[in-house]
């Protein structure tokens, strides 16, 4: 700034009349500046007296720079194109937007049309409001694990917590949204768990995709199994972290890529020396049923400094001895893991998600996480509910778990005798994914050609149908397909209830196997 | 704290904004141009009818005449305009005259000296914050622990992260996060607590405090733990149970479920709606479906966190235009669509221009009738989130669409939640019919979360019914609330004025904020209203601008005359030891003459 005024005063100085003797002018300046102004000029006197010649060159100098300065700027490399108002508006009416959303496929119709719908409460009996007879049929669809939805536990304060607290809290957290149950349920799931301290939020899928993104950063790395729910994938996505994928459960792949990020790390210097790294998996594995070994992950996770973000949605009151999850069911201190993310709209039968951590970060999310600062707190009656219903799993851990791990695994080894079909998952597993075996499928398509995704769906939705027929609700697993990373193969989705009784399970085998084999015969 | 997300979403969009700023394209001077001088006439002559209205007395009758009018749609747009100008006492000048570029109306004539306080305060805050990092560092090393490299680990929050949580957010925790004992009504029961070692342990006495409420969202007094609502809850409670235990696209639908689904649709005016279960994943998850790779969003600069989470997961590229500036808006669509995808030149696949009804920190409305003829213009789809404006703005509740009489039909995708007016939870999206088919299979929400639970549906219905009018026991219910809410609305805002405060927003917006400007006020305006049993919620950067903290004043239906009077004389009070009265010189002036 002191610069230009002085140039400025310089230019018009330079010039051999400038105020030359017009000192009164200048009378009224007492200051600093009016000394070295006076001394500029002087020495500009002297020095056109001296070498008048110098001085013209400066003035040329001067002109030039204000010459430089002045001209229009050019950048390099954009190539701007001017348009008139009529061209623009021309293109403005020449361009079209493809729709809104695309029309749907048949299949899709189908899909949609033949939505189920249920009738009254749901549960491990339901009927159906789409059904031409309404006799009640089994519930294989729900993620209904432990029976709560119809156990008489979880709507055992309801009605008291409804006219204390009213349904909707109508704000967020933060700004008295927060209520005293709130608080409490928080600090019943972090001892359930065994863990510092847990937090709130008001749907599970969204807990998720607030936990991740609020630690994982930008700058920070992510080592995330390939089999993970599409809510993980999501929330790695909205992190902008850089992140590897290992392969489903592949302890020695995922190794690898640690040691390779490491390797990388070294001798990176400056302010991001050190990123925060995290290893991304799942407790219980939606897409597969599958266990993560969480024994060789804490380990791994020592040995290279990585934390353990893991996703218990499916886990959380389904594993271990108590049902408190994954640490649970292998032991392990759930210190071990940084940061637990569940759900209580699953096992739990209630609604909304939680994450366990230290109590640092915990408080951290309250601020941080998204969907806990940004959104509703969950409503009173649910958080009550879940409450209850943990509290009921904490009193009596067995009458719920050995009938949920007995008929999961009667389930499955059921499942498995029916030829066609290929049973993924750990062996106690309540998730059962049923796929159709390639070789069924080979036989199944006397026409030749290869089977798109269509079909194969195509046939599930009928293999469920048929099993509805006979008394046994079924689904098969919906995906978002053109969203999810690595497409899981399609497959009907069987979840085993605790409140199921041995004879059901046998049912529901029964009827998976005459609905395949009918499906199956038939021809293509 | 953090509500609107205005710093994040500056960050993100960054690297997009300075893309556009260093390209100085000039585009349709002539036009817009035009509009200005249309605007400025329109203007000149709704002025006197709006200065005239705010002086009568009989408010409220001329309220409900103007929202019954149908020119009411570019009368409350022109207000603005002219409150703004009034505030300048340049009336005159302008009239016929074209307007200067629109600022922000809101920091039209703040004394300087408040500025330069707010701005020297938040100064003084973080310098203090450095000092104290810069020693305790030093000679406390244990404390920051967690703030260092340990054992090889990363620290899991950065030290410049942290900075406003650890000497801002936690000295003022007090205002935030204090949890409620009983059903936040017109008044609520706030749980005690007490802190002896500066907040860094709170304790819970046990007591509760009974407090009139001016924080929830709760417009048309439906949280309530007695009443119609709360009674078909417990009924379809007993019917249904509570939860799914599924997906919407699995086993989750319900009859419940899809008979409320289709009230919402006749209610909001549309062919279909699809119900979610949390507000914010109603943004998040279904914004991701409707666009993605070679599609632009554009969207307002002061748009809810969940709108830039959904724009960010959409994987589209995203462009923001000045808070409720249309004229920017025209000047970014017309570029866009020249310009085509970046780098390739491509035409977009297609443009979602993402507003909001009703900005829950500015209290202002977004300027429909305005987006909607440029969506006519320019082929753009619209999207509208109704989060705080459905069941709260518009003659029959119908949200801003209703208030600027325009066809919902005109809006492509309307989304609301049923946080706010409706004292449920969960939101919906609502639109055509084919839109609604899609996203029931291809949204986010509806094949992977949890489908809504049966008594908040059961909330959602019986509320909506009232407003409706079609819960034939209790009619007219609906409607009075809505009209004492317009009424509760006018009169707090209009009080609020004549005390001399800095309000802003829009006429007969239910969110009132009334502006501190100095941080450091925030906690003393929340401990005084503490102390006169009234609860409030006040915000600061990062959800404002650094010098624009604001309490946020929510009027509900649920309060009565006296509630408000009572609030306003408490205000008042704090006003004077705060020095908040900024206008007071003003009024005076105004009186005399």
């Amino acid at each position: 700034m002191e610069t230009v005024a002085s140039t400025a005063s310089f230019v018009s100085s330079a010039s051999p009349v400038a105020g030359e003797t017009d000192e009164s002018s200048h009378g009224f300046l007492r200051t600093a500046w009016d000394f070295s102004f006076r001394m500029v000029l002087r020495y500009i006197k002297n020095s056109y007296k001296d070498d008048p010649f110098r001085t013209f060159l400066e003035v040329c100098l001067i002109g030039f720079i204000v010459w430089y300065m002045a001209k229009p700027k050019y950048n390099i490399g954009t190539n701007k194109v001017e348009l008139s108002e009529k061209e623009i508006d021309e293109l403005v009416e020449e361009w079209r937007p493809e729709p809104l959303v695309p029309a749907l496929t048949e299949f899709e119709r189908e899909t949609l049309d033949k939505a189920i719908m249920i009738d009254g409460p749901n549960g491990t009996k339901v009927r159906l409001a789409s059904g031409s007879n309404n006799k009640p049929v089994l519930n294989f669809a729900s993620y209904n694990f432990l029976g709560f939805v119809d156990s008489p536990e979880l709507g055992k304060h309801a009605v008291e917590s409804l006219r204390k607290y009213g349904v909707g809290t109508c704000g967020p957290p933060g700004f008295y949204g927060t209520l005293d149950v709130h608080m409490e349920l928080e600090k019943q799931i972090a001892a359930f768990i065994g863990h510092s301290a847990a937090i709130l939020y008001s749907q599970a899928f969204t807990t998720t995709l607030s936990v991740i993104p609020c630690f994982s950063k930008r700058s920070d790395i992510i080592v995330a199994d390939e089999g993970v729910n599409f809510a993980v994938q999501q929330a790695i996505f909205l992190s902008r972290s850089k992140v590897y994928w290992y392969k489903h459960n592949d302890m020695a792949d995922l190794e690898r890529i640690l040691k390779d990020v490491n390797k990388q790390l070294v001798g990176r210097r400056g302010k991001n020396a050190l990123p925060r790294k995290f290893i991304v998996t799942e407790g219980l594995f939606q897409n597969t049923g599958d266990i993560s070994p969480l024994v060789e992950l804490v380990e791994l996770k020592h040995r290279y400094k990585f934390r353990i973000i893991l996703d218990e949605s499916f886990s959380f009151g389904v594993l271990g001895k108590r049902g408190a999850g994954l640490t649970d069911h292998f032991n392990i201190d759930p210190h071990e893991i940084d940061l637990l993310i569940g759900a209580l709209c699953f096992a739990i039968g209630a609604s909304g998600g939680f994450c366990c951590a230290d109590k640092d970060l915990v408080e951290h999310q309250r601020l941080s996480g998204a969907g806990y600062c940004f959104s509703a707190s969950l409503p009173g009656i649910l958080t009550i509910a879940a409450a209850d219903a943990i509290h009921a799993l904490e009193a009596d851990p067995d009458s719920y778990l050995d009938n949920l791990r007995d008929n999961a695994v009667l389930l499955r080894t059921l499942l498995k005798r029916i030829p066609g079909l290929q049973i993924d998952g750990a062996a106690d597993s309540p998730l059962i994914h049923i796929r159709l075996a390639p070789d069924a499928l080979v036989r199944m398509k006397r026409s030749g050609g290869a089977w798109t995704k269509t079909d194969i769906d195509r046939v599930l939705t009928d293999v469920a149908e048929e099993a509805q027929k006979d008394g046994v609700l079924l689904t098969r697993a919906m995906y978002v397909d053109d969203h999810e990373r690595i497409l899981p193969n399609s497959s009907i989705r069987i979840c085993v209830s605790s409140a199921h009784t041995r004879k059901e399970v046998e049912k529901c085998a029964h009827a998976v196997k005459s609905a395949v084999s009918r499906i199956t015969s038939k021809k293509r | 704290m953090i509500i609107k997300s205005q710093h994040t979403a500056q960050a993100l969009f960054s690297s997009v904004t300075e893309i556009v700023d260093s390209s100085h394209s000039k585009i349709g001077p002539s036009a817009i141009n035009n509009n200005n001088l249309n605007k400025t006439q329109s203007t000149g002559t709704s002025l006197l009818v709006d200065s005239t209205m705010i002086e009568t007395d009989e408010k409220t009758q001329a309220i409900s005449t103007a929202l019954s009018t149908p020119d009411r749609s570019f009368q409350s747009l022109e207000q603005r305009d002219s409150n703004t100008q009034r505030k300048q006492g340049r009336l005159a000048a302008f009239a016929g005259k074209e307007l200067p570029h629109e600022k922000p109306p809101q920091m039209e004539d703040v004394p300087l000296f408040t500025t330069i306080t707010a701005y020297m305060s938040f100064m003084l805050i973080l310098a203090i914050a450095h000092v104290e990092d810069f020693f305790g560092m030093l000679f406390l090393p244990q404390k920051y622990v967690n703030l260092r490299v340990q054992n090889g680990y990363a620290p899991m929050v950065s030290d410049f992260e942290s900075l406003w949580t650890r000497h801002v957010y936690f000295r003022m925790l007090d205002c935030f996060n204090r949890p409620i004992g009983s059903v936040a009504g017109g008044y609520v029961k706030l749980c005690e607590r007490i802190s002896h070692d500066y907040n860094r342990t709170i304790h819970y006495t046990g007591g509760l405090q009974n407090v009139l409420n001016l924080a929830s969202y709760n417009y048309l007094g439906f949280a309530q733990g007695e009443g119609v609502c709360a009674d078909r809850a417990i009924k379809e409670m007993d019917a249904n149970r509570l939860t799914q235990s599924s997906t919407r696209a699995e086993v989750g639908s319900s009859r419940l479920l899809i008979e409320t689904e289709e009230m919402v649709a006749r209610f909001v005016g549309t062919e279909a709606a699809l119900i979610v279960s949390m507000g914010y994943a109603t943004n998040a998850l279904n914004i991701p479906a409707l666009v993605g790779e070679g599609c632009l969003i554009i969207s307002d600069a002061l748009n809810h966190n969940s709108l830039v989470a959904g724009a960010r997961l959409s994987g589209s590229i995203i462009r923001v235009f000045k808070h409720n500036d249309t004229r920017d808006l025209e000047k970014l669509l017309r570029r866009s669509i020249i310009e085509g995808q970046p780098r390739t030149h491509r035409p977009w696949k297609k443009i979602l221009v993402v507003v909001e009804g009703l900005y829950s920190m500015e209290g202002e409305y977004c300027n429909l009738p305005k987006i909607v003829e440029l969506r006519h213009k320019y082929g753009f789809y619209l999207f509208v989130d109704e989060a705080h404006s459905i069941g709260a703005l518009g003659k029959r509740g119908r949200g801003v669409c209703d208030l600027f009489n325009v066809n919902p039909r005109e809006v492509d995708v309307l989304m609301g939640t049923f946080t706010k007016s409706f004292g449920a939870a969960g939101g919906y999206i609502a639109g055509s019919k084919a839109l609604i088919d899609y996203l029931r299979l291809h949204s986010h929400s509806a094949v992977y979360a949890e489908s809504m639970s049966v008594p908040v549906l059961a909330q959602v219905s019986s509320s909506m019914r009232m407003i409706m009018g079609e819960d034939r026991e209790h009619a007219l219910e609906g409607q009075q609330h809505l009209e004492q809410l317009s009424e509760n609305s006018i009169y707090f805002a209009q009080k609020l004025k004549d005390l001399g405060f800095m309000v802003i927003g829009d006429y007969g917006a239910p969110i009132i904020p009334l502006m501190l400007f100095n941080p450091t006020k925030m906690l003393a305006f929340a401990h005084e209203c503490h102390k006169r049993n009234i609860a409030v919620v006040v915000v600061s950067y990062p959800a404002t601008t650094v010098v624009t903290s604001r309490v946020r004043i929510c009027v509900s239906s649920a309060h009565t005359r006296e509630d408000l009077d009572y609030a306003l004389e408490q205000i008042s009070e704090i006003g004077d030891l705060l020095m908040l009265k900024i206008h007071k010189n003003r009024i005076k002036q105004k009186q005399l003459k």
